[in-house]
């Protein structure tokens, strides 16, 4: 899902740095020092995951994480996936440092909008209903990426429709699968660590 | 105490799936593609692949002058391959353009293309199909040195390319996370000196 060097125009690409900086100073804003080691470790997962390749469907598609991101850390994903991301940029040529912003508003946004939508859910409720949020939030936020990614591309390829079909398409596996790494660390932290799962901010664990 | 737990725990799940990565054996692949493409003769091949190996199929190739005006366009067929015939003796631009925002290029310079394409003119002309008199020139064995050796390194310059394409190495995945956690060192560093200061004030 990392847009390439080169492909956007000047306005697109400027737009994505703006809103990136602006979710990134929310984040920053709200990061506690306590909450700095969470956030560098859900960074450093990010960063792994795009190595995860998933070899099914016409181009490659790699896992995400931003589902889990997004939950575990709500704005505070915006710095934590700019990080990974420059260092995918820089280390791994993946996407690149003029599409930087772009690309973290793609990734990070869902996270936070899953985090608004889900969080509650996986938190207060028990049981079956807390996994399905969880679920859902890995599905939708690679979802809600996608067509992030295709809104990006609006610009650049003819017809929106055929690109988020596409985009979608491709991911669908990825979906699938972020939401079953979404459950399964959802309900492991339920378990083990549930005060995790309270919100990252507003409660100071 | 209760924070270095949670940052145990965040550690262990971190480690699991890096040791899940390594010892399965996933191939490491990198997300992004690669146009390589030679000259033979009068003709341009190209192959495209997401670095890792993974063919780009039914990808878009667009050809451009030194002008960035466009010459032509293709698609790669089930391998990435693509080829078409030089339209021009100009510097050529190559750009894949795979679904998705991928896109990547190559380059191909007019004096390439007049090496590849001279050595076949004359050919053509009938220099090589004549039984080989007795003295040739120094020109002539040039050209016949080239030939040969551009036959010979294809395969040598197709495994480069190959080799070009290898998704990144552990060296670098572990030296990035030791940057992001560089980083955390930094911020927590930052945030406790502010905090400091507060408490130095409130005294």
């Amino acid at each position: 899902m990392h847009i390439s060097e080169g492909v956007l125009s000047a306005p697109v690409l400027i737009t994505g740095a703006v809103l990136a900086a602006a979710g990134v100073a929310v984040g920053l804003k709200k990061m506690d020092s306590d909450k700095i080691p969470q956030v560098a470790v859900l960074s450093s997962a990010f960063f792994v995951a795009s190595l995860i390749h998933v070899p099914i469907g016409p181009s490659s598609v790699h896992l995400i994480l931003n589902g889990i991101n997004g939950l575990l850390l709500g704005w505070l994903c915006f710095p934590s996936i700019l990080v990974a991301l420059a260092l995918q940029a820089i280390l791994f040529q993946f996407g690149g440092i003029t599409v930087l912003g772009v690309n973290t508003v793609n990734m990070a946004l869902p996270g936070v909008i899953c985090y608004y939508l889900f969080s509650r859910l996986v938190n207060r409720e028990r049981g079956l209903i807390s996994l399905a949020a969880a679920f859902t939030c890995g599905f939708l936020s690679v979802f809600f990426s996608g067509i992030l990614v295709a809104l990006s591309l609006l610009f650049t390829e003819q017809s929106f429709m055929s690109v988020a079909q596409l985009i979608i398409v491709a991911h669908l596996p990825i979906m699938i699968i972020e939401g079953i790494i979404t459950l399964f660390c959802v309900a492991f932290l339920h378990r083990v660590k549930p005060e995790l799962l309270g919100g990252i901010y507003g409660k100071g664990s | 105490m209760e924070k270095a737990h949670n940052f145990t725990i965040y550690l262990l799940i971190l480690l699991f799936a890096s040791i899940l990565i390594i010892s399965t054996n996933l191939p490491v692949l990198a997300h992004k593609v690669i146009i390589f493409a030679w000259v033979e003769g009068d003709t341009v091949f190209t192959e495209s692949k997401f670095s890792g190996g993974r063919e780009a199929t039914g990808a878009q190739v667009l050809v451009f002058d030194k002008e960035r005006t466009q010459l032509l366009e293709g698609k790669t067929d089930s391998k990435g391959e693509f080829s078409f015939k030089i339209p021009k003796l100009t510097d050529l631009r190559i750009v894949l353009n795979a679904a998705m925002g991928h896109k990547a290029e190559w380059r191909i310079s007019e004096s390439e293309i007049q090496k590849a394409g001279g050595i076949l003119e004359k050919k053509r002309a009938g220099g090589s199909s004549q039984p080989i008199a007795v003295g040739l020139s120094k020109e002539e064995i040039k050209e016949l040195i080239e030939e040969s050796l551009d036959r010979k390194l294809r395969p040598i310059v197709r495994i480069m390319t190959e080799s070009q394409s290898k998704g990144p190495s552990i060296t670098e995945i572990v030296g990035g996370i030791g940057y992001i956690f560089g980083l955390m060192g930094v911020a927590i560093y930052f945030k406790n000196r502010g905090k400091k200061r507060e408490v130095n004030r409130d005294n």
